[in-house]
């Protein structure tokens, strides 16, 4: 009892230690930063974890003391996933008094939002987005995109691809939207580099086996499989036709397999397939952020609550560093960002952003990644070299 | 001959969900004239129901054995199918609204089945372990993966019964009498409330299986119910809307004719998606009684 009872009066004094040490911090109004999430449309399976990363740093920070000795406040906006509310919220945000807001949501609504960034002049950033001109599309000097760019992961795998020597191959995808783009890409960059795609193949969202097409595939004999799909139960007919024919070559996927939801779909039928990812376990930063996350959340990580976390740790550095809350001067400061790096990319990757290009991933800081024991396996290579 | 034997039997089981679909909006058709296209949703919230009854993500503490989650499935179908009939269908029917307004009602379900999928199910696909787990299951010249000798058993066991019902019960010859003539059927002291509730709660049922069914082959997906609607309508129409076993008979060809052009025609993957669009065209401009003829008077 007695033992307990000190130590009730030490924790206590911890507390009020603690306490004592951010009253100044506390005493400031606290820094608003905006968030656009997805919580209930279309979006939401890659948007909510990267909003948690966002969270779990905003948390850190504060833990620290916050900067300029103020705490952050995250002012969470959710747009759906869609493109025209994403314009609103962002709007709202502007309204409430951020001085900088981050965008989670999908690509087309990152799009939207950023005409509100430039008619308010506020920055914006958007962490995970790999929409290819998300940053070219507009000239928004206050938009800045610090994800990798599809065309990085692309290149990525082509140079994967190469050291593996594969001269014939195959791509399967389904006729979602996304998935005929990834399709076309991989063909395309594939021929690019003088390899073979001796058969493409779609799997109909709503059909009820893949087999016919991979005994397609599998006729063709090709060294390896491009897989381009992105709908859930044509991805898991896939995985199943495969085993039950008895293939064996090589799976390469596109940067969707990094979403954790995809290991549900076909599991334990997923060993080894190789993916694009902008995060590497192994690496120090990385490392540090995984034990933060798991003291939070209790679990590890995935690679996108890390895009959410280096984007709000990107977002304070840039307030530091321009000493000010001043919407221009964060600006500036990000606009002269130079060798940043985070917790996203290969080791060695760095963010580096101009006011000529406004697109901050190190375009040899994606990584292919396996799929091991049902879970996101370690980086075995990296770069477009 | 051995790939054949593989696509034979992924065809079948493919062409048995068909039919199921078919005899789903056979089973409504028959007695009151309604096409009820929200049966696709019904078959998605019956996946949904099988996702959570055998406990792997909504409700993990819910681990039913495989019999008992069949059956909570069904009953919640069956359920579902009873009470859109009440709360939609009948008062239209009762007050002399003319055909075409309880199937815009139905369609209104559609829409409401498709949200409530949502809500309970969210929009990622949810994945389901079939039962009896998956491999390859070699029988002769024929492979295939448990499921998919599953899914041909159930379905020849849900068409048995359903043959039995029409031909060897009164209940079976009340629901012929009330599709031949309605009103003479009336005549004749059939209740036709007890029927059409009947009806549609047997759909329901019978959405359930393939619910069931489709979340072991490939999981739980919100917008799994539009391409089941179809690809049941696309069947009913091969087989015709006058004899149960045209139902098996139109899923079947379907089935059989999506696969064996997705493998061998030799056209681009994209218009491989049209197939099954043109065979039901071609059924509607040719044949549009479908290939079994009803008995005696017809509907």
């Amino acid at each position: 009892m007695k033992v307990s009872g000190t130590l009730i009066r030490l924790t206590a004094g911890a507390v009020a230690i603690a306490a004592v040490s951010t009253l100044p911090a506390l005493a400031a109004d606290p820094i608003k930063i905006g968030v656009i999430t997805d919580e209930t449309g279309r979006a939401a399976f890659y948007a909510q974890p990267v909003t948690e990363g966002v969270k779990l740093a905003a948390k850190e920070i504060n833990a620290k003391g916050g900067i300029l000795g103020r705490q952050i406040e995250l002012v969470i906006e959710d747009d759906g996933g869609k493109p025209d509310v994403s314009a609103t919220k962002a709007r709202k945000l502007v309204d409430a008094g951020v001085v900088a807001f981050i965008s989670n949501s999908s690509s087309p609504a990152t799009q939207q939002a950023e005409t509100v960034s430039l008619e308010t002049k506020t920055p914006h950033i958007t962490p995970a987005n790999s929409g290819e001109t998300l940053a070219t599309e507009l000239k928004n000097p206050y938009f800045f995109q610090l994800g990798p760019l599809a065309s990085t992961q692309i290149k990525t795998l082509m140079s994967y691809t190469r050291t593996r020597k594969f001269k014939k191959v195959a791509v399967v995808g389904d006729n979602s939207g996304l998935s005929k783009i990834i399709a076309d890409v991989f063909e395309k960059s594939l021929k690019g580099n003088g390899i073979e795609v001796a058969v493409a193949e779609i799997i109909p969202m709503g059909s009820r086996t893949a087999v016919p097409q991979m005994q397609k595939v599998r006729a063709a004999e090709p060294e390896a499989i491009f897989q381009a799909g992105i709908v859930g139960p044509q991805m898991a007919q896939f995985f199943q036709a495969y085993h039950q024919l008895g293939m064996k070559q090589p799976i390469l996927a596109s940067f969707n397999l990094s979403i954790p939801s995809y290991l549900k779909v076909a599991k334990d039928m997923m060993e080894g397939v190789a993916f694009i990812d902008a995060y590497d376990p192994d690496k120090p930063k990385t490392k540090e952020f995984i034990a933060l996350y798991k003291k939070e959340h209790g679990d590890e990580p995935f690679s996108l609550p890390g895009y959410g976390y280096d984007g709000l740790h990107f977002i304070a550095d840039a307030i530091v560093r321009a000493g000010s809350t001043d919407k221009e001067k964060i600006r500036a400061a990000m606009a002269s960002t130079k060798g940043w790096s985070g917790v996203m990319g290969a080791k060695g990757a760095t963010v580096n952003l101009s006011d000529e290009d406004r697109r901050g991933f190190d375009p040899e800081g994606a990584v292919v990644r396996l799929i091991h024991n049902n879970n996101h396996g370690p980086a075995i290579h990296s770069g477009t070299k | 001959m051995a790939e054949l034997g593989e696509l034979l039997v992924s065809a079948v089981a493919a062409g048995c969900i068909y039919g199921l679909m078919a005899l789903a909006y056979l089973l409504i058709l028959r007695p009151t004239g309604i096409i009820n296209f929200a049966l696709g949703e019904w078959a998605m919230l019956g996946a949904f129901a099988a996702v959570a009854a055998s406990g792997d993500l909504l409700l993990p503490a819910l681990q039913l054995p495989h019999a008992a989650a069949f059956a909570v499935v069904l009953v919640v179908t069956g359920l579902i199918g009873a009470l859109v009939e009440v709360a939609t269908v009948r008062p239209l029917v009762e007050r002399g609204a003319p055909l075409l307004s309880p199937i815009l009602a139905l369609l209104g379900v559609l829409v409401v089945g498709l949200q409530v999928g949502t809500l309970v199910g969210g929009t990622e696909a949810l994945p389901s372990p079939p039962p009896f787990g998956f491999r390859r299951v070699e029988l002769g010249p024929f492979a295939g993966t448990p499921q998919s000798y599953y899914t041909i058993a159930v379905t020849l066991g849900v068409f048995i019964a359903a043959w039995v019902f029409f031909e060897r019960t009164i209940w079976g010859k009340r629901f012929e009498a009330v599709a031949i003539n309605r009103r003479a059927a009336a005549l004749m002291g059939i209740n036709l409330r007890q029927v059409g509730l009947l009806a549609f709660a047997a759909s329901g049922m019978v959405c359930g299986v393939v619910g069931m069914l489709a979340a072991g082959a490939s999981g739980a997906f919100y917008q799994m119910g539009l391409p089941l609607a179809i690809q049941g309508f696309t069947a009913l129409v091969i087989g015709g809307v006058g004899r149960v076993e045209g139902a098996l008979l139109g899923g079947l060809i379907l089935g059989l004719v999506e696969a064996l052009a997705a493998r061998y025609l030799p056209i681009p993957p994209t218009l491989v998606l049209g197939v099954p669009l043109v065979l039901l065209i071609l059924f509607l401009l040719v044949r549009p009684t479908g290939l079994l003829k009803a008995r005696e008077g017809g509907a």
